[in-house]
């Protein structure tokens, strides 16, 4: 605080660097900071999703409308209200309404855990079927003779990433309401930007590796 | 004291100067590049001479940012615009923003009918490239409607939308440096079929 009012008499307007040039805190510029690179990271995976598959001869498109498009779409479906939830939770924290804001976290982190159980569920079911990072089921290897394997590296590199930041998701979020009570309510919002990131990130890969391989029938 | 704030004041008056005339010069030379490339490039209507334009344009409009709000903030386009700027001391608070429960359930709305059209695109079969074009779009819909409304970017200061959103797009741009070789990586693989033959070969 007290090198925050030194700055601010040392340089006057913003334009020689105010204190808070940006009018954030320190961490939620950190935050933003780190959503932009995590951003690139993930444009990169599925550019070169894309990449692998424009280049390929032929590309495995086995997702049925029912069951697996319909199983995603509640996964999305699932992830748009836990980011609606984390909304609430940062306009309670903002009233100082502690209990409200350690509810609607909770409420929060139930559709986070349930975005992951029906996805290991989906995991799960594509592993039995003889889905790989290295091969493809006998299956559709019949019916894209020339398909690679690169199918299973891409979905599984990029689902699994994004599992992985949804997993940290819910243990960050875990940990504000735990500790809500030392929480200021940049703190919470801090956490609902990550969440909210989570949640954009699925936006992109929902369409690109579910919406796009749907099954064509013959 | 004072003579000290002075002083640094002075100083970073002078560094201003010096940075935004190095980022013209750039700019300059960045559009310079870009316009050379339209009268050397022969067939423009080509993918390479389009990214080359594309991008160098886009990087000579960053770096001419910084000195036009130099120079807006100097008054130098108070005859055009006729503004008055502030130069007075502004109060360093952060800002916040509240909004209220029906404009972010208005949100959801929309979130949840567009991922319900792009679900719908798929049920539907649309042709593949027709659709990955409407599906990127919406998707650009949706995760601004995210950024501005439950990221509340729209509600922060304009400096933060601009310190963070043009770079990251222009690093999403520059990854399509690559596409171009997708197509053509095809015929350049070991045992390939040359491309005349390669749509006869997967028709059946």
């Amino acid at each position: 605080m007290s090198t925050e009012a030194h700055a601010e008499h040392l340089v006057g307007t913003d334009w020689e660097g105010g204190a808070l040039p940006y009018r954030v805190g320190h961490k939620k510029l950190g935050m933003w900071l780190f959503i932009v690179s995590d951003a690139l990271t993930f444009t990169a995976l599925l550019m070169g999703y894309s990449y692998v598959r424009a280049s390929s001869e032929q590309w495995p498109e086995p997702f049925h409308f029912y069951p697996s498009i319909i199983f995603s779409t509640v996964m999305t479906l699932c992830l748009l209200a836990s980011s609606f939830t984390m909304v609430m939770a940062v306009k309670a924290s903002a009233r100082k309404d502690r209990q409200g804001t350690r509810r609607w976290i909770l409420a929060t982190m139930l559709g986070g855990l349930l975005f992951l159980g029906l996805h290991i569920t989906e995991w799960k079911h594509l592993i039995d079927e003889g889905l790989t990072p290295k091969t493809l089921p006998a299956e559709w290897l019949r019916e894209w003779p020339n398909a690679t394997y690169l199918f299973g590296s891409t979905f599984f590199a990029i689902t699994g990433l994004h599992m992985f930041h949804v997993l940290t998701g819910v243990i960050y979020l875990g940990v504000i309401a735990l500790r809500v009570r030392r929480m200021s309510h940049e703190d919470v919002e801090i956490g609902g930007l990550y969440w909210h990131f989570v949640d954009l990130v699925w936006m992109f890969v929902f369409p690109m590796i579910y919406l796009l391989s749907v099954f064509r029938g013959k | 004291m004072s003579r000290l704030v002075d002083s640094i004041r002075n100083l970073s008056q002078k560094e201003d100067v010096i940075i935004n005339a190095i980022c013209l010069v750039m700019a300059l030379l960045f559009f310079g590049l870009a316009a050379g490339n339209l009268k050397w490039a022969g067939d423009f209507l080509t993918t390479d001479a389009l990214f080359v334009v594309v991008v160098f344009g886009m990087l000579g409009t960053v770096l001419l940012i910084s000195p036009v709000l130099w120079l807006y903030k100097h008054g130098y386009f108070a005859k055009l615009v006729g503004s008055h700027i502030d130069t007075e001391p502004v109060e360093m608070v952060p800002v916040h923003f509240e909004g209220t429960t029906k404009l972010f359930l208005s949100i959801l709305g929309w979130l949840l009918g567009l991922t319900l059209i792009e679900v719908l695109l798929a049920y539907k079969q649309v042709p593949i490239v027709l659709m990955l074009t409407i599906l990127i779009g919406l998707s650009l819909i949706k995760a601004a409607l995210i950024i501005a409304y439950f990221m509340h970017l729209k509600f922060e200061r304009l400096s933060l939308v601009l310190s963070l959103i043009p770079a990251l797009v222009i690093c999403i741009c520059l990854f399509f440096i690559f596409f171009p070789d997708s197509a053509r990586s095809k015929n350049y693989r070991y045992g390939a079929t040359p491309a005349t033959e390669q749509g006869q070969k997967a028709e059946p």
